[in-house]
């Protein structure tokens, strides 16, 4: 199995607070890989160092061998896209001005427009479905829109690897599975290799070809969904008592969590 | 040059230009087309108005070279003054766009952020001290507003820049450099005090064409950086997260950003006083003319040179024979703008 993208001994840091400590990672190539864990277990901080976001406080990310840290930004551009948790679009900007900034990378002052730039925008508006939405503005769309303008965006960068931070957060129910349905597609027709961040482990279990859980800053289980999630997990990973059992529709594992609570009965 | 073509970012066209491509607002050409009929209109006007009318066919012989006897009135004592007035404005456009572009915010102009304050206190400094030639104080405040800047940036910075410290910060060091003026203008005799208090409020009387040489040659060396900054503009409007993304070195773009902005803001301080308001109304009249996601910066340009005119065609006029600092125009029209961009920005949580 080989990787592009590796994490090697590598700890981060917020001021002197260490979230994540000797952490090894290998994102294996072609596949979709998705971090779980519960709150404040350092995957979205994982996330951010694997896209350069972060800088780390030891250890390094790696591209090909070399040290994130050390190539031009310009050029991991090309190479790995991010969709960061909650992008800010600039006020009243048209849903194709911005899909065409995730072209900056492949451009240059003198060099502002080409027909590969032209190609990939307009795949990236076709593929995540906001072509008829080009001249909306931004501002005036719903949030499951909105989402698949950003995809577009960082689709448009075309690059071989694609980050997303929590894509699903602040959708109902169908814009979440029209999302990780986006992603799979892409992993699946075009060979992008996809790491996610994702809150529900149903979700992360169906979707993912390598599933990792995090807790407490460190990878706990790595693997096959049908591997790791296991009741012992997700009582160890989340403190939660469940009953795993296979998902009806696609037989990848299924979380029930144990019964509610309810006032016991006195006779 | 091969024409233009319609492409993807709604609104745009494609120049090519041998191997090169441009990307060009078709509404800010459009705009920037507006806007110079306007300021060629207004120029004309500023030439024929004053103590004696010269009329427009007249005015336009003159500059085009031609004798006459309203020659000396015309080209000798009004088109300097209107060469300034121009480039101050558009100094002050640009200055104001670029610093609202990094700080993310409207109210972020050079002239609330703290740097008009220091290019003042520097240059009523050097007054008390006996220096009062308009040809020398330009550089003193051009060193006063760059360093107030640097000042507020490093203060601002935390691992990063923060847009809304930044604004605040340099608010605090705006009002504490304003009192060391004060201070400065109490201790210095009756005089200083005088024409240390029509500086302050920005004036264009007596600016001729040696007086005016800084901006004109700091506008022509920067264009350079203006046109790369027009550029960079774009991938700063994003938040941090997904410029870096994008390939951008953000914390280099932005210093580059500010470092153009402060320079031209304090150079057109420098020549004319902190002309209230310009920096902080012209980019944002142009953003809203052209619809644009970033502040765009020829229009701002365009925009500032238009009201430092008209204010001070106004300024000349309004109350003659005594002629009131354009600041004092620019201020009228500037004060009430800011109230309601901050009642606006209060209710709609609006940003740059």
């Amino acid at each position: 199995m080989s990787s592009r993208l590796t994490a090697r001994g590598l700890t981060l840091a917020y001021e002197d607070r260490t979230v994540v400590d000797e952490l090894d990672l290998a994102i294996p190539d072609g596949k979709v890989t998705v971090i779980v864990g519960p709150n404040a277990c350092g995957k979205s901080t994982t996330l951010r160092a694997l896209g350069r976001l972060l800088r780390p406080a030891g250890g390094a990310v790696l591209l090909d061998g070399e040290e994130l840290a050390k190539l031009p930004t310009k050029r991991i551009a090309r190479s790995i896209g991010l969709l960061p948790q909650t992008p800010v679009a600039p006020e009243a900007i048209t849903v194709g001005d911005l899909v065409s900034r995730g072209r900056q990378p492949h451009q240059a002052w003198w060099k502002q427009w080409s027909e590969e730039d032209e190609r990939a925008v307009t795949d990236a508006m076709e593929r995540t479905d906001v072509a008829a939405l080009a001249d909306r503005s931004v501002d005036a769309l719903s949030g499951g829109q909105r989402q698949r303008v950003w995809i577009a965006m960082a689709l448009a960068q075309e690059t071989d690897l694609l980050l997303l931070d929590e894509p699903t957060t602040y959708l109902d129910i169908s814009h979440q599975v029209e999302v990780l349905d986006l992603v799979r597609r892409l992993n699946r027709l075009r060979g992008r290799t996809v790491v996610l961040v994702l809150h529900d482990l149903n979700q992360a279990a169906r979707y993912a070809d390598h599933l990792v859980a995090m807790k407490a800053g460190r990878v706990v289980a790595e693997g096959p969904p049908e591997e790791v999630v296991t009741a012992e997990l997700v009582r160890d990973v989340f403190g939660l008592e469940s009953v795993v059992v296979p998902d009806p529709v696609t037989g990848s594992p299924l979380v029930v969590p144990g019964a509610p609570w309810h006032a016991e009965v006195v006779r | 040059m091969s024409g233009t073509t319609v492409v993807r970012p709604a609104g745009y066209g494609v120049v090519r230009a041998g191997r090169g491509s441009f990307l060009v607002h078709r509404r800010s050409a459009l705009v920037a087309g507006g806007l110079l009929l306007l300021l060629a209109a207004a120029s004309v006007a500023y030439l024929c108005v004053g103590e004696r009318f010269v009329g427009p066919s007249e005015v336009v012989r003159i500059l085009l070279g031609e004798s006459s006897p309203s020659a000396f009135v015309v080209a000798e004592l009004r088109e300097p003054r209107l060469v300034a007035a121009l480039a101050v404005g558009a100094a002050f456009g640009i200055g104001g766009a670029l610093v609202q572009t990094v700080a993310r915010n409207p109210l972020a102009s050079p002239d609330i952020i703290g740097i008009s304050q220091g290019a003042g206190v520097v240059t009523v400094a050097a007054m008390t001290f006996g220096i009062g030639s308009y040809a020398a104080l330009p550089y003193l405040s051009i060193a006063g507003g760059v360093l107030a800047a640097a000042l507020v940036y490093v203060f601002a910075w935390r691992g990063g820049l923060h847009a809304t410290r930044f604004v605040l910060i340099g608010i605090g060091f705006a009002i504490a450099l304003r009192s060391l003026t004060t201070l400065f203008m109490t201790k210095g005799d009756y005089l200083v005090a005088q024409q240390a208090q029509i500086w302050m409020t920005g004036s264009l009387n007596g600016r001729g064409w040696d007086e005016s040489a800084p901006i004109r040659w700091t506008l022509l060396l920067m264009l350079p950086a203006v046109l790369w900054a027009a550029r960079a503009q774009r991938t700063v409007s994003l938040d941090d997260d997904t410029a870096t993304a994008l390939g951008v070195r953000l914390g280099r773009v932005r210093l580059g950003l500010v470092a153009v902005g402060v320079v031209l803001a304090s150079v057109a301080t420098g020549v004319a006083g902190p002309v209230d308001f310009v920096a902080l109304l012209a980019p944002q009249i142009a953003r809203r003319m052209t619809r644009t996601a970033q502040i765009p910066l020829l229009c701002s340009a365009l925009a500032g040179a238009v009201t430092v005119v008209v204010a001070d065609l106004l300024a000349r006029r309004l109350l003659s024979p005594v002629e009131l600092p354009v600041g004092v125009l620019t201020a009228a029209v500037g004060a009430p703008y800011l109230i309601w961009l901050i009642v606006r920005s209060r209710t709609a949580g609006g940003n740059a």
